[in-house]
Formats: C-alpha cells, structure tokens, sequence
C-alpha cells in the first residue's frame, strides 16, 4: 500500500470529525459572514472527501465532481454569499433567536442522535459510519439553522448545510449519483442561490431589514 | 425527437421574449410560441396514444401517464397565455415585473413542467421538480408587494427544503437499486426500476425509509398537510394566471411524481405501506383544508384550500386504488385543473376591479358585474362537485370504490368535509354576490381574452359532466396501464 492511498484512507475516516467541528462552530458563529466562511470550509472538506474516494474506487468521474463542488461551494457560492452581505449592508450580527450556548447544545445532541441513527444500518451494510453519522448531522443541523436563525442569508447557510449533507450521504452510500445527475442538481443548486439573492434584495428593499420572522403579514 | 420539441420551444421562446419581446411585441410572441407549444405536446400525446410510448435518448420517455399530465399542462398554460393578455394591462415595467419577464418566466416554468412530465430518470425527475420551484418563485413575487416578496420567499425556501428530503429519498431508492445488483447508469431509470421491482423487494427497509422521504419532500409541494404553508400565500399573492397555473398544473405535476414512485415501490414491497401513507396524507389534507375554507377572509386563499383539499381527495383516490380509484384519481386532477382555472381567472377579474380580494370587501357583484359573477358561480358550483359538472363524476367514483372496499371511516370524512366546504363556500359566494359593497368595481365585465378561457373551463367541465369523451378515457386507460 502506497502513501497515497493511505492518505485517501485516512482523509476518509478522519474527515468526518472535521465536519462535525464546523456544524458546532456553525452553531456557535454570531456573523453571517464567519458562518458563510465555515460553510466554505465545509464544502473544502467534502471536497477532499470526493477526491479521496475518487482515488479509492478509481472513479474518474468523481475527479469531475471534486472539480464541481470546489468551484462552486468553495469559491463561487461563499464570494457571491459575502458579495451579497457587502451590498445589502445590513447589520453583521446575526441575533439568533437562541444563545450560542444552548444552540450548540442542541446541535451536540443532534450528532449524538445521528450517530444513534446510522448504527444498525452502518453495520449492516458496510457503510463507514463515522462519514454516514456526519452526512445526517448535516442534514439535521443545516435543517435546525433554518429554523433558528432569523436573518434570510442565514436561512441560506442553512440550507447549503443541509445539501451538503444529502450529498455527502449519496457520497458515503452510494459513492454519489451519476454525473449527469450531480451536474444538474449542482446546476439547480447554482440558480437557487441566485434566486434567493434576488429575492434577498427584495425583502431589503420592501422590509427596510432581513429579518424573516418578521415577515408576518401573511396567515391563517 | 418529438419528445424534444416540447422542451425545446418554451425553452427558446423564454430567450426570445427576453431578447425581443419589449414593449406590445411580447403578447404576440407569446401567444406564437404558446400555440408552437401546445401543438408540440399534442404531437407527443397523439403519438403516445396511438402508436404507444416514445423516448429519446437516455433520460426522455413519455408514456400514457406522461401524455395524459401532458395534456393538462398544455391546456392550462394555453387557457393562462390567452388570459394573461388582457390581465397584464395595469402592469407597468419594473425590473423583473414587465410583460416580458412575465412571459419568459411563465415558459419558463411551463418548460421545468414539461420536463416532470416527459423524465425518464428519478434524477432528471427531481432536478425539474426543484426547477419548477425556482422558476415560478419570481412569478409569485411578481408584484413586488410586501405580501408578494414574503409569499415568494416563503415558497422558496419552503419548497425547497421539502424537495431536499425528495432528494436524500431518491438517493435512497437508489442505494437500495445497487445494493440489489442494478448497473449504476440504469439505477435510477423508472422503466429498469419498474422491471426490476420484484427484485428490489428484499431492501424492505430502504424501500419504506425511500418513499417516505419522497412523500414529504414531494407532498410538500402538492401541497399536502402539514406541509402545505407555503400553498395559500403562493396561490394568494401571485397574478392570477399564475394562481391557476400553480394549482392546475404543479401540484398535478408533483402528484405524478408521487405516483412514479408509489408504482415503484408498490410492484416491490406491496401496495399496502404506499397507499396506506397516500390514504392518511389525503385524509389530513382533506379534512384540515376543508374546514379552514369556511373561516378565510380572502378569496384567493380560499381557492388555494380549496386546491389543497382537492389534492388530498385526489390521493385518497390513488391511495385506495382498484378500478374505480386510480380512474377516479385522474380524472379529478384534469377536472379539478379545469374548475380551479375557471375560478382563479373570475377571482382575477374579480381582485382587478375591486383593487382587493379580501371578501367583505367585495359586494354587489352581481348586480356589478354580472358575467364575471356568473364565471364565479359556475366555478363554485363544479368545485364544490355538484352535478352536472365533471367534478361530481370523478369525487362519486373515487367515493364509491371507498365503498366497494368498505372502507367506512374514509368515505365518512370524505361527504363531511364535502358538505361543509359546501356550506362554506357558498355562505362567502353569496355574501359577495348580494352583500351591498362599500367599493364600486373600476368597470364593467370582462375583455374578450379573458371571457374565452373562462368560457372553455365552463365547457369542458359541463362535457365531461354528462359525458367523458372516448378519447380521455382511452388516454387515462392507458395512464393506469403504464403504472
């Protein structure tokens, strides 16, 4: 076995615990942009994830996926992020509607229960469950940022929490989807951020803030 | 190739309308490239019906399934391109809210549509589902309204959400795929998974952890309870033709992906865990949307309960199956897509004149406006399933198949909820058409392009009442075959 290949082994067993330290300083972060960069970070992450299965399993397509997910979640999508925090000039702090503490709390207990989660089927199944606990901990985490924090760019942190960690469940199960499929979700993924800073200019403008709770006017 | 055509020209007609389509130009180019679409689906469902399901390439197929949502798609977006040409006088041209955009996004939106409809592969499926979404977002906000900007970010983040658990359930499905020995290309294609059924059978657990995930990521955006939030603020701030085009033709269009997958998973595991969670989904819809129509304040969010308590009578009717209830099931979604169109444009004619759509606001209308108070009536009397409209024949089937399978407990919500949104919405249709109202309309009646929609609906809806053509009931024959 070549150093290479234990590398690619050891990035895989070890990267999940990378990942589960960026979900609680996510938890943690006050700024939008520290938040913003954390995701970055994430994304790097996964990204060496792929590359390491790429090597692994001999995929060649992966390398094209690792390419993919650098471009776009670690440069494209976090530029434009900060961009948009620049331009809509709003205040930094992102007043949480929980304390850090008990935020971080809350997400503690969620990877306990991922890891909870995934251990009959890990064992199963021969999945690595450190890599499957961490893509369910996403999952759940980037769903509790949607919910707990109350500023719109938040909420998209939040749910790029949440598809990083889909992908990386198709990642760790299924060694990811077909290309063509990874190309169009990446695709879809790209035009949604793009929608939603529209739509993030627009609550500034209309609101005169971004703070979606209190987008009320609309009930019963 | 045919199947090509579909996708193709609302595709380019979007860029054209972008480029070209200032100032008077963009009406007639939309009603060019709405009738070049309309002939280009009926090619695809005349084909499919006589000479049987076409495909192109790896990721194109439509079957009788897809020719029969087909059709929907291409008579409501026609019905909503002639209504709009009229509906978009007062609009002036702001930065994204112009005539223009109007229509690219409208193809744009009927585009992703056509795409649910015409996959072949669970992947391409959810990639146009999740662009549906994206596509009308910005017509939902179209008016750039407070109201408007808050519906359009609640439905795109709500949407969006619920369609990432469709996601993670697809690539369940597709775990369970490869884990049972399926090439990784052809693992998500719904023609090799159908084949492949029997022997996906032993991924029990996969199979049930798969398709609930896609119940909650695509019943969010049928618009099922309790994820329905985003459904009424959608349906309620967008222009009108876009409220139809939403209720008529998306949530249809995310029905149909529920029933790929209920097909898929029933052929594996048994239809008794799929259609169990389609009956208690379509109960709870039913019944929660049924008695929130009687309290609401606003005319166009009653017609969005109302779309969402449709949808969950829809799958009660899949949920049941049997003969009766699939056929029935179908049926409804085109009869349904007929009534609420015709409802949506009068509730338009409506919110234009009156400058509002909160109903003890509006009086008089009758007296006021006296055809388009006729449309309103019309509507509400097929909604609410009376004979001898169309409505009335699909409800009656999928409620006696819940007989024939003496299934007492769902039939019983079934008429109560029936008869009390009965009572609902007639108790706000006469207030509005009788009530002496505190604002005068700004006219009289309705313009040519707005009476010929609403005259078709009405038509189509006394048609299939009496009489369900041979060559509908061959295509939902064929539509069940494919399942």
């Amino acid at each position: 076995m070549d150093l290479v290949q234990i590398a690619a082994g050891k990035t895989l067993s070890s990267s999940a615990v990378f990942l589960l330290m960026t979900v609680l300083l996510l938890a943690a972060a006050r700024r939008v942009s520290t938040a913003i960069i954390l995701f970055a970070l994430q994304s790097a992450i996964i990204t060496a994830q792929v590359m390491a299965t790429a090597y692994t399993e001999k995929a060649a397509e992966a390398w094209i996926v690792a390419a993919m997910v650098f471009a776009l979640k670690v440069v494209a999508i976090p530029s434009a992020l900060l961009w948009l925090v620049e331009q809509l000039k709003v205040s930094r702090a992102m007043e949480p509607s929980l304390s850090s503490a008990k935020a971080v709390f809350i997400t503690a207990l969620m990877i306990f229960l991922s890891y909870a989660a995934v251990q009959p089927y890990a064992r199963e199944s021969r999945v690595p469950e450190d890599a499957l606990a961490a893509a369910v901990a996403l999952i759940l985490t980037g769903a509790f940022l949607m919910v707990s924090q109350r500023k719109a760019l938040m909420q998209i942190v939040g749910l790029l929490v949440l598809e990083n960690g889909i992908f990386l469940a198709a990642l760790t199960t299924t060694f990811g989807m077909p290309l063509i499929i990874e190309i169009g979700i990446f695709f879809d993924l790209l035009m949604g951020i793009l929608i939603m800073g529209i739509f993030a200019f627009r609550i500034r403008d209309t609101f005169d803030h971004l703070d979606v709770t209190k987008l009320r006017q609309l009930r019963g | 190739m045919i199947l090509l055509l579909p996708l193709l020209i609302p595709l380019v007609g979007a860029a054209v309308l972008l480029g070209f389509g200032t100032g008077g130009r963009a009406r007639l180019l939309a009603l060019a490239v709405g009738a070049a679409e309309i002939a280009a689906i009926l090619r695809v469902v005349l084909g499919v019906y006589f000479a049987g399901p076409v495909h192109f390439g790896r990721f194109l197929r439509a079957d009788g399934l897809s020719a029969f949502f087909l059709l929907n798609v291409a008579l409501v977006s026609g019905l909503a391109i002639v209504y709009s040409l009229d509906y978009l006088r007062h609009v002036e041209g702001s930065r994204f809210s112009s005539p223009r955009w109007f229509y690219a996004l409208l193809f744009f939106f009927v585009f992703t549509m056509i795409g649910v409809c015409v996959s072949s592969n669970l992947g391409l499926l959810w990639i146009m589902m999740e662009a549906t979404t994206l596509a009308s977002a910005l017509l939902v906000g179209f008016y750039n309204t407070r109201g408007a900007v808050e519906a359009g970010w609640k439905y795109l983040i709500v949407c969006t959400v619920g369609i990432a658990f469709a996601l993670f359930g697809t690539i369940v499905l597709y775990m369970a795929a490869i884990k049972s020995g399926l090439a990784p290309e052809a693992a998500l294609d719904w023609t090799v998974l159908m084949e492949a059924a029997p022997k996906l059978g032993s991924e029990l657990a996969l199979l049930q952890l798969s398709f609930v995930f896609v119940m909650v990521g695509y019943g969010t955006k049928v618009g099922f309870v309790p994820m329905h939030s985003w459904l009424p603020d959608a349906h309620a701030e967008a222009p009108s033709p876009i409220s139809a085009l939403l209720s008529a033709v998306l949530l249809n269009c995310a029905m149909y992906t529920l029933l790929r997958y209920d097909a898929i998973i029933a052929r594996a595991i048994g239809a008794n865990f799929s259609h169990t969670l389609l009956l208690v989904f379509g109960a709870a819809s039913l019944v929660t949307a049924g008695l929130l129509i009687v309290v609401q304040r606003d005319l166009k969010r009653m017609l969005a309960y109302s779309s969402i308590e449709h949808m969950g009578i829809v799958a009660i009717g899949v949920g049941l199956g049997g003969a009766l209830g699939l056929y029935g099931a179908l049926l409804h979604t085109l009869n349904h897509s007929l009534g609420k169109s015709l409802l949506f444009f009068a509730a338009g004619n409506v919110r234009q004149n009156f400058g509002t759509s909160r109903m003890d606001r509006i009086g008089g209308l009758a007296r006021r406006l006296p055809k388009t108070a006729m449309a309103l009536s019309l509507g509400t009397l097929a909604i609410v399933g009376l004979p001898p409209f169309a409505l009335f024949v699909s409800e009656f089937a999928i409620l006696s198949e819940a007989f024939a399978q003496s299934r007492i407990l769902i039939a019983t919500l079934f008429l109560a909820t029936l008869s009390i949104v009965f009572g609902g919405m007639f108790h706000h249709l006469f207030g509005m058409l009788f009530r002496e109202g505190k604002q005068s309309p700004a006219s009289t009646g309705l313009e040519l392009s707005e009476a010929l929609p609403i005259a078709i609906t009405v038509l189509g809806l006394a048609w299939f009442g009496v009489h369900i053509p041979a060559g509908l009931k061959g295509l939902i024959e064929r539509a069940i075959a494919a399942l």
